[in-house]
């Protein structure tokens, strides 16, 4: 659970997430009270109708029978009313909440997106989104209703009766009383059961995640013996659990029961009446209401077991709200002079307690020039390439574009500026077209296949069955990884900005589709200032600078056979390079090193 | 799933006794448990008739007085019925019938053929299932009591109360269960709308995902918060299918609700009637309005529960369905093949749901002790043969031998002791270093394991770690680096000793000061060994003893390397593009 990693904001009230559709519930809860209201007013007609069919028998009690049929289908209508509400405006929230995490997650340090997992966040906005509803929909009417039904009950009950009122409220009382005790040790056994919840459910997607290692590795005793070892501790708290709650909780649903509370209103009013001290109407009327206290409590009572679980949610949800955005410019509206990129004196760390990923780092990249980022993995290389595109801000220096720092370029102006195209390509589940247009809303059809042309992409696009309308992303799982990230380059090369910043661009292709991305990326790079993170120390030999990085610092800079005559870091990541490049795999230890250029006759 | 079924519910009883494998007996003793309560709290109920007319119409003290034990003794005995019944959650009998059928469906999963699980949304599907199972089935049992008592108890009353009233007795028959063809009428149109409803949920789902997903995209190009008119969308054609959902969904359930309750009202005015014109006693009326007005209540919670319902019987269904699924079948064990030369015979195989055959009429014989490398673009295949070999799934025709005994007709355990895998994308264990190497085999001895990790190279970053071997790399977690990881999981397959290496592309995702490293802890692993390896980069294959170059399912062309250069083939096309590539360098004027 990435989520345990977050600093949880102080515990405000579950109700609040409802603020955006406040009227509405407070409408829907209030409908459902006047529905309890009018069921009570229609018990006491009833009993009013008997009434006058006993003084008057013979006679149809029509007014009376009129009230009860009335106030029924008002309460019936009031009711659904409510409950429509109610869910509407769940529906409606869902909506707004989602709006508002996307937008909120648009303005985020990418670091956060990053740290916490796109999948997890995903999770948020729909999952936990969706599982406010048994609160919001469902529980809201039936709150209103548990909370006030009672009340009114206790009142009309004492209007009628005061001795039978005490006895209701008696039974009701143990019953609640007894209830407590099984609640008591409730927020700690919470706690408990959802602790061993989620160890089972990280043993769970261990073991089915790992099934094929798990299955040519382990002869069953680690993983499966984790995943058992999750289940016995998960059987062993809730069996505790039960066994603790078990009597108070069995006990107290006896009593609340409706017969409980129905039997000592009828002994008690059995003998009161045998002793003429109460009158049939109102000891029927106290019979048809008294009941009502305990009976609107229940639904809401099984209830606050799924509203507890919404509380995670909420939490969840709260937690990514509660984010800091990255600020807006102090001194908006200023303009980069022109293609240039500088880093002084930056230095950055992904956590407050995390290493610095980058310390002091300080360059300078002219207009149209080639820079290439070189160094050994978790050197800082690719820190710098996602600073440019501010998916975080330094912690100390600054980073200019044409001599404007990031922090004061509006983020529409940074991005007429800078393309990018990183290293895992993505692409939407929409039209090839509409993915290469993405950010060029209004460039026609032309340009786009003018873009795939130069990208190398035109080709196998006409080939595919519906050309340019196929759809890609995941649907569109029949590309492969080099035909994606062609069209990602189509995508830079249609955007048209003068500065490129890539990220290891050719790092998942297969052999022959890698000469036409190297293609497509020649086309784009022309007469940009470029920024290249690269591993393929060949490709970079004449870069205009190397920059090469070494456990966040910038170690050595220069041109390549100045850096590779000068012996630091770059001569030795060049010799790993060289011998990674010419080793081949030999199960019987000849040892074979081919050299590419001798073994193949090559051009 | 296209046609809205039903499960009866007889068929849903008996998966769900059968979820809870020996405790059915139990389960079946608690569920007449709580039908006994249901209908001794209706004769109960049924009593209040009697007292009133004792009090009412006879003024009969001591009668009343009988009426009234007899209700509060039938009142004692449905608690206690219910107090039994309820015992199968509170003894911790539903608790341990949930955890014996996580048992069961994990070791399910150990034994049903790895292609069925392999796909990753079936992943998920399961690891979803292993982890409701107790959510679903927990609520059973208030469930059923609830259903019970909102069906049993008036039915019950109904025929007490036709005793002193036949015409009253029988309207509430007839009234009340009519609750339960009307229901099941409306179910199909209800599980239509949950379905549509979940399509969509499931739509947006995929949609917010792409959205986060493509976040780094989106932003960069400026199309992310209110400009992803996609997710926008998305949100908004949820919102409108969730109201029509509720609407067509949602309301006719109140509407069943409120058919029973009004065909109530219009029972208790023909009562009315029935006294006004002097056949009937107006205290058997009387006490009629107590007992039915308990009714509305159970009934209105028996609809608010149908949903979950619904999940138990969806979820019962998944189990069944997950536990009917047969391993791989084992023909009559040989014994185990004392060569370890491989053979694929005239195979072709094709994915379920797939159209077209992974792997067409494809031979290949591999020596022991020699290197065989598969080459192809991607979706050629190369893939399919190492999962055949490792019979993920059978081949639909042909067969695969190692050492001339028949895959299947290998017990699952000898096979996978002749076999190691280094995969592209390693997964390590959240445990101890030691252990996640150990894994491989448990009763190796730790001067053992040592030698597998020196020999993976492992070693020196071991031993720096914060605790050495006794590290958990779940605490450490990204701390180690690819290559790191892809060590560990060297030293695993090294340790296991076994006849056969697999190497899917083991280098791919490593720059190149890791790359050097994994190169020498994979010369360790695949010395006097079977090796198979995919690969990319066909200059680390040059060497191999035989070239199988994929296309389409199909074996192209095969033989050494040099061989398949004066070929002029398809290899041969292959290898150019690489060289081309390995030439090209930025510069100022593009290609160089």
């Amino acid at each position: 659970m990435p989520h345990t990693d977050l600093p949880t904001p102080p515990a405000a009230s579950p109700w609040r997430i409802m603020d955006p559709v406040r009227g509405q519930i407070r409408l829907a809860m209030a409908l459902a009270v006047l529905a309890a209201m009018a069921g009570l007013v229609a018990m006491g007609l009833l009993a009013l109708a008997v009434q006058q069919l006993l003084e008057h028998p013979g006679d149809w009690p029509w007014q009376a029978g009129a009230g009860v049929l009335a106030c029924t289908v008002l309460a019936y209508l009031l009711r659904l009313t409510a409950f429509d509400q109610s869910h509407y405006a769940a529906f409606r929230l869902e909506t707004l909440l989602r709006q508002q995490l996307s937008r909120h997650l648009a303005q985020v340090p990418m670091g956060y997106v990053e740290s916490v997992g796109a999948a997890a966040l995903a999770k948020v906005i729909h999952d936990d989104v969706k599982a406010l509803h048994v609160f919001v929909a469902d529980s809201t009417p039936l709150y209103a209703r548990a909370y006030v039904t009672p009340v009114l009950t206790l009142v009309a009950l004492l209007w009628l009766d005061w001795r039978l009122a005490l006895g209701a409220l008696a039974v009701l009382l143990v019953g609640f009383g007894v209830l407590s005790l099984a609640m008591r040790n409730r927020q700690e056994m919470v706690r408990r059961y959802n602790a061993a919840r989620e160890q089972v459910s990280a043993a769970v997607v261990e073991f089915v995640q790992a099934m094929p290692v798990v299955r040519t590795f382990d002869s069953g005793q680690a993983t499966f013996g984790r995943y058992q070892q999750a289940l016995e501790a998960y059987r062993a708290m809730l069996s505790e659990w039960y066994r603790e709650a078990g009597f108070p909780a069995r006990f107290s649903m006896a009593l609340l029961n409706p017969l409980p509370t129905l039997l000592v209103l009828l002994w008690l009013g059995a003998w009161l009446n045998w002793h003429a001290q109460l009158g049939f109407a109102t000891w029927l009327a106290v019979l048809l209401v008294g009941t009502g206290m305990a009976e609107a409590m229940m639904p809401a009572m099984s209830l606050s077991h799924m509203v507890d679980k919404v509380k995670l949610s909420i939490a969840r949800i709260g937690q990514v709200l509660a984010t800091p955005v990255l600020p807006a410019p102090a001194r908006p509206g200023q303009r980069p002079a022109d293609t240039s990129i500088e880093f002084e004196g930056v230095s950055f760390r992904y956590t407050a307690d995390a290493d610095e990923a980058l310390s002091e780092v300080s360059f300078r990249v002219p207009p149209g020039s080639i820079t290439a980022l070189v160094g050994p993995s978790g050197a800082g290389k690719s820190t710098v390439a996602r600073l440019i595109p501010r998916f975080w801000d330094v912690a100390a220096g600054s980073i200019r574009i044409g001599g404007v720092d990031l922090r004061d370029l509006d983020n529409d102006e940074l991005l007429r500026h800078v393309a990018f195209v990183f290293q895992d390509t993505f692409l939407f589940a929409d039209s090839i077209a509409a993915n290469i247009r993405l950010g060029v809303p209004e460039a026609d059809m032309a340009a786009v296949v003018a873009a795939a042309r130069a990208a190398q992409a035109h080709d196998f696009i006409s080939a595919l069955p519906e050309g340019y309308e196929t759809l890609a992303g995941e649907r569109g799982a029949f590309l492969s990884g080099g035909q994606r990230q062609r069209i990602t380059i189509a995508r830079a090369i249609l955007q048209n900005r003068p500065i490129l910043v890539l990220d290891e661009a050719t790092a998942f292709a297969d052999p022959e589709n890698e000469a036409a991305l190297i293609a497509a990326l020649s086309e784009l790079m022309r007469g940009k200032t470029v920024i290249m993170v690269a591993h393929r120390l060949n490709t970079i030999r004449d870069a205009d600078q190397i920059l090469v990085f070494d456990r966040g610092r910038l170690a050595e800079s220069g041109r390549h056979q100045a850096l590779v005559d000068a012996g630091g870091v770059y001569g030795r990541l060049w010799r790993s390079y060289e011998t990674a490049r010419h080793w081949a795999l030999d199960p019987a230890g000849r040892h074979v090193a081919v050299d590419h250029e001798e073994s193949g006759k090559t051009p | 799933m296209t046609q809205p079924s039903i499960t009866p519910w007889k068929t849903t009883y008996r998966q769900l006794l059968d979820s809870v494998g020996p405790h059915a007996p139990a389960l079946r003793n608690s569920l007449a448990g709580l039908a006994a309560a249901a209908v001794l709290q209706g004769l109960a109920l049924a009593c209040i008739v009697p007292l009133f007319v004792a009090l009412l119409s006879r003024h009969d003290g001591a009668a009343a007085l009988a009426w009234l034990a007899a209700m509060s003794l039938l009142a004692l005995l449905a608690t206690g019925c219910r107090w039994l019944g309820q015992g199968f959650d509170y003894t911790g009998r539903m608790a341990d019938a949930t955890h014996r059928l996580r048992t069961r469906l994990g070791e399910q999963l150990r034994r049903m053929p790895l292609e069925r699980i392999q796909d990753k949304r079936a992943g998920e599907f399961n690891a979803m299932l292993l982890g409701s199972v107790d959510e679903n089935l927990n609520y059973t049992l208030t469930i059923l009591n609830l259903i019970l008592a909102a069906l049993l108890t008036p039915l019950a009353t109904a025929l007490a109360l036709a005793c002193w009233d036949w015409r009253l007795g029988l309207g509430l028959l007839l009234v009340f269960p009519a609750i339960v063809p009307l229901y099941r009428w409306r179910r199909p149109a209800f599980g239509r709308g949950m379905r549509k409803l979940a399509e969509a949920n499931a739509r947006t789902s995929a949609d917010v995902l792409e959205y986060t997903q493509g976040l780094p995209v989106l932003r960069a190009a400026c199309q992310a918060g209110d400009k992803a008119q996609r997710l926008q969308q998305s949100f908004a054609d949820l919102e409108r299918l969730q109201t029509i959902g509720h609407r067509k969904g949602a309301r006719p359930n109140i509407v069943i609700t409120s058919v029973v309750e009004l065909g109530l009202l219009l029972l208790l005015a023909a009562g009315v009637s029935w006294v006004a014109a002097g056949s009937l006693d107006p205290a058997i009326l009387a006490a009629s309005f107590v007992i039915v007005v308990r009714f509305g209540e159970p009934l209105a919670t028996f609809v608010l529960y149908t949903a979950i319902l619904e999940l138990i019987e969806s979820a019962l269904e998944r189990i069944q369905a997950l536990l009917a699924v047969a391993p791989l079948p084992v023909l009559d064990a040989a014994a185990p093949p004392n060569t370890h030369d491989i053979e694929f015979d005239r195979v072709s195989f094709r994915y379920a749901q797939a159209e077209r055959s992974a792997l067409e009429d494809f031979s290949a014989r591999l020596p022991a002790r020699s290197l065989t490398a598969l080459v192809g673009p991607s979706g050629s295949g190369k893939t399919t043969v190492t999962r055949l070999l490792l019979r993920h799934a059978d081949p639909q025709q042909g067969g695969i031998r190692i050492g001339g005994v028949e895959l299947r007709a290998m017990p699952a355990e000898q096979l996978n002791r002749l076999i190691s895998v280094v995969f592209q994308d390693v997964y390590l264990f959240d445990d101890t270093v030691l252990a996640n190497i150990r894994m491989a085999r448990p009763d190796a001895s730790d001067a053992q394991v040592e030698a597998a990790a020196r020999a993976a190279c492992c070693l020196d970053f071991i031993e720096r770690l914060p605790q050495g071997w006794q590290t958990r790399l779940g605490d450490i977690g990204g701390r180690l680096s690819g290559g790191e990881r892809q060590r560990i999981s060297i030293a695993r397959a090294l340790l296991k000793e076994a006849p056969i290496v697999i190497l899917d592309e083991p280098t791919a995702a490593l720059d190149s000061e890791s790359e050097v490293a994994v190169q020498r802890a994979i010369d360790a692993l695949v010395r006097e060994r079977t090796v198979i390896v995919i690969a990319h980069r066909l200059s680390t294959i040059v060497g191999a003893d035989q070239i199988l170059v994929l296309d389409d399912g199909r074996l192209v062309e095969h033989g050494r390397h040099a061989e398949l250069l004066e070929n002029e083939g398809r290899y041969r096309r292959l290898w150019e593009a690489q060289a081309r590539v390995k030439d090209w360098h930025a510069g100022r004027y593009g290609m160089a």
